[in-house]
């Protein structure tokens, strides 16, 4: 560049390119805004009812500092409670949804939202075999990985992280239901 | 210098993964089953010709000094812009690929074609050389995430290719498994090349 740029048309073409950046990507984010908070909506909702087996729809309600929900069948019978928690794995969070019966103090069923564990071990926790073992388990169970939950081939870190998840989320509930439901 | 000439140099002789070995952040990150490398492509594709565009026309305009901020905002719009449009059509995608999507910003290809190419020449050789680097682009990391799909879980575009008696190499999906990959089809393609590379020309 043969001539000294000045000052002000660096200062000017910036900021013009700026605001014409953030004015596009208003109109881009508000046109796609609806689109990914229905698909996280619809997500969550298939991620609670599927951990309340028989639940055809839920209420959130707020007990302490816990966001529960709570889910009937198309009689209006509760079927169980449900919570959203997550925890440490092996690399990362691991993120998952646990489905509880609070009267009969079991778990009904859990479902691994995400996680970022080893691919082809760790990361086979979303797999339903390991999901479904912790169907119908006893609050009061152990949760102990190569005990009472059989645990994945190289991956007992991530196995244990689960259960620990687990229980420590069922004793979470408990203290702010006071057993109750 | 003809259009189709600037189109056809990306997909081989100058590939951006092959010859040039640029953005090889993401080529090594997300190349770990064919679907993944494909969508990756195709987003960069897509910053890659808007930034080109845009940086092909703002060329006049933009103060030397100041270029490269320029550039990088530009290029990080049309990154948002991905970014957002991904998560809204097409979730499971996105949600695979994480935040490789907004590092696609930082992707040295992307700027180097602006800096190097968009900005010295006219609007239209841009776009064809935009559209060169993100097809050669595109088909290298899908290239590369089928070879690691086939070896890590048996299967193409998710469909199982390989039967039960098939024990996967998991490491080809681990991190180790990219630079595996793509070291030696690199070394094979290096050869095919080259024919044959005399003594004297390796030091």
């Amino acid at each position: 560049m043969a001539k000294e740029d000045s000052k002000v048309a660096m200062v000017a073409v910036l900021t013009i390119i700026m605001i014409l950046s953030a004015t596009v990507l208003t109109f881009v984010f508000g046109f796609t805004k609806p689109k990914i908070d229905a698909y996280a909506a619809q997500q969550k909702k298939k991620a609670i009812l599927n951990v309340l087996p028989g639940a055809t729809k839920y209420k959130t309600i707020q007990k302490g500092n816990l966001e529960l929900y709570k889910g009937y069948d198309k009689n209006g019978d509760l079927v169980g409670t449900a919570i959203e928690t997550k925890g440490p794995g092996f690399q990362g969070m691991i993120k998952l949804m646990l489905g509880m019966n609070l009267k009969n103090d079991k778990v009904l069923a859990i479902k691994i939202l995400s996680h970022l564990e080893t691919p082809g071990l760790g990361a086979r926790i979303t797999e339903p075999w390991f999901e479904n073992q912790f169907k119908n388990k006893q609050f009061n169970d152990k949760f102990k990985a190569k005990s009472d939950v059989k645990a994945i081939a190289g991956a007992t870190i991530s196995t244990q992280a689960v259960s620990d998840i687990i229980e420590n989320t069922i004793q979470k509930v408990q203290k702010v239901t006071d057993g109750g439901e | 210098m003809s259009l189709w000439k600037e189109f056809a140099k990306g997909l081989w002789d100058e590939n951006p993964v092959w010859v040039l070995l640029l953005g090889m952040c993401p080529l090594l990150a997300v190349t770990n089953t064919a679907v993944n490398g494909l969508a990756m492509g195709l987003a960069t594709a897509f910053v890659l010709l808007g930034g080109g565009i845009v940086n092909s026309l703002l060329k006049n305009v933009i103060p030397h000094k100041v270029r490269i901020p320029c550039y990088i905002v530009v290029i990080a719009t049309f990154v948002t812009i991905a970014d957002y449009v991904m998560a809204a059509y097409f979730p499971e995608v996105h949600k695979l690929l994480g935040l490789f999507i907004p590092l696609i910003v930082v992707n040295c290809l992307i700027l180097g074609r602006s800096e190097s190419f968009a900005t010295q020449n006219p609007v239209h050789y841009a776009i064809s050389d935009a559209l060169g680097m993100g097809v050669g682009f595109t088909w290298a990391l899908t290239f590369l995430g089928i070879i690691r799909e086939i070896f890590g879980f048996g299967s193409i575009f998710g469909v199982q290719v390989l039967g039960d008696w098939f024990t996967p190499w998991i490491i080809a999906v681990l991190p180790a498994g990219a630079f595996l990959t793509m070291g030696i089809v690199l070394a094979i393609f290096n050869v095919l090349k080259s024919g044959s590379t005399s003594e004297a020309e390796c030091h």
